[in-house]
């Protein structure tokens, strides 16, 4: 199902917002992009900043750098940066040296988000085009009843037609897994950065027989990998 | 404004990075002015920076130690929960695009698979070259496709079966409960009759794909009309099989073998 796109960027009066929950809403996105800033802003020109936030709640969100309370102290001391204690200074001095490597981290995940979205909206432009060729492809809420059960008896017929494919792989797969052995079977990994190695097989649309010549990325043992 | 896309590190051009830091710390007082403002919040902001030897602040100095008064006012734990630095806030944000990329894997993964079922249906996909978990999501996705038409055909049915229930007295001008009972399931039953009508036009549209879609089997036309004969839920009309498709299948002549409706 498509999102429904948002409202997109609206010029706003600068005053206290009237509506309780607009203002709650307001308050976690702006705030969220205040911090955004501010870590770039200390990525980009290597400043020290530190900014503290009341929430409509009552509570407080803080963000530093080097730390909060650093800055905090430096300012209200009004005196040089107060010195810590030399295992501090190494704490924090491996805490910031991570940062670079971060930032890279952060950049790729985001270069990959939005190719992501981007294949999103080329897979949407597929389907709208589609739709309007072949009338099964409409949303089923525009079908009538006897377009409905064709397309249903249609469904049907395929799933038969998957079902038996799947079951011929599997005994393929059971043949050649007990001729080998089940040396190939690699559990999928779900989580943590590296996640872009996930990626399903890239599924052919097109009748080429070249998707046979991926390697699936499942790594179930298939005939594939061992020959 | 520029709209060039800015690489997340350290700027080592001097005179670009003064630059930047102009232009971004005057948008950053900016925005927390915003913040406060629309929220009716407290904020402050402190900037130290190698161009200035006094901090850079917002709203002014007294304004700052306000707000820090009343930060440090608060117990320690309230102080820390939300307290981030650089290394945590940009380990919060992997995580969040993380998550994001994951659904949007998982959502183009979804609507892939879309577009092979639909090819798979008119046999311009084959699903040969699939490999077993993508033939099991496809399995799937036509499972989950069977059901919703399933479920919508019953509901049309119901709506179909509520209109003729409804139709035999002819309703009286002042609105009544049946009326309204009428007019509830009215809007059903205007579809009703807009599909039909749409009927019509679909057929004569559709003539050529339907065509297409006999590739499948003339058998299979005829494995619908006994099932649909032998189905259970038709009985709900109350007026046996056959009543509604008169209306379905007046100007057709095209799908149903005209055997079949004496």
């Amino acid at each position: 199902m498509a999102k429904k796109p948002s409202l997109g960027r609206q010029k706003i009066k600068i005053a206290k917002i009237k509506i309780k929950n607009h203002l709650q809403v307001t308050f976690s996105k702006r705030r969220s992009g205040l911090f955004k800033k501010a870590s770039e802003l200390c990525t980009l020109c290597g400043v020290e900043i530190a900014i503290v936030v009341f929430s409509p709640a009552g509570k407080v969100f803080s963000f530093g750098h080097p730390k909060v309370e650093s800055i905090i102290d430096r300012f209200l001391a009004r005196s040089p940066h107060l010195t810590n204690s030399t295992s501090l200074h190494l704490v924090e001095a491996h805490r910031i040296a991570s940062i670079p490597e971060l930032n890279v981290q952060l950049t790729c995940m985001l270069n990959e988000l939005e190719a992501e979205k981007k294949r999103s909206e080329t897979l949407d432009e597929m389907r709208k085009a589609s739709q309007s060729q072949f009338w099964w492809e409409a949303p089923i809420e525009d079908l009538n009843l006897h377009e409905l059960q064709q397309l249903k008896d249609s469904m049907e017929e395929l799933k038969k037609t998957v079902t038996v494919q799947a079951n011929r792989l599997l005994t393929e797969n059971s043949n050649s897994m007990s001729f080998f052995g089940t040396n190939n079977i690699s559990t999928i990994r779900g989580g943590g950065v590296d996640y872009h190695e996930m990626k399903p097989a890239p599924i052919n649309i097109s009748s080429s027989s070249s998707a046979a010549s991926h390697v699936p990325s499942y790594g179930y043992g298939y005939g594939h990998g061992l020959f | 404004m520029t709209r060039k896309k800015v690489k997340l590190a350290f700027i080592m051009n001097d005179s670009a990075r003064k630059a930047t830091f102009k232009k971004r710390k005057k948008g950053l007082m900016k925005k927390v002015n915003e913040l406060s403002t629309l929220c009716g919040i407290d904020a402050c902001a402190i900037i130290y920076s190698p161009y200035e030897a006094q901090p850079e602040v917002w709203p002014n100095n007294i304004g700052v130690q306000r707000v820090l008064a009343q930060f440090k006012r608060m117990p320690e734990m309230e102080q820390s929960k939300k307290m981030v630095n650089q290394e945590s806030f940009i380990r919060q944000r992997i995580t969040k695009a993380n998550e994001h990329l994951k659904k949007q894997i998982k959502e183009n993964r979804e609507k892939e698979m879309t577009e092979v079922m639909y090819q798979c249906l008119t046999g311009k996909g084959s699903i040969a070259n699939l490999i077993l978990p993508d033939l099991n999501d496809l399995g799937g996705l036509v499972d989950q496709t069977i059901k919703d038409i399933s479920r919508r055909i019953e509901s049309l049915k119901k709506a179909a079966a509520s209109k003729s229930v409804a139709a035999p007295p002819p309703p009286p001008l002042s609105p009544r409960p049946q009326q309204v009972t009428v007019g509830g399931s009215g809007s059903n039953s205007t579809n009703h009759d807009m599909m039909t009508r749409g009927l019509m036009m679909h057929t004569l549209e559709k003539r050529p794909v339907v065509d297409n879609m006999s590739g499948m089997g003339g058998m299979q036309r005829t494995q619908w009309f006994t099932d649909w004969m032998n189905n259970p839920s038709e009985q709900n009309l109350g007026l046996g099989p056959g009543y509604e498709m008169p209306q379905f299948v007046d100007n057709t002549n095209l799908v149903w073998p005209n055997h079949f409706f004496p």
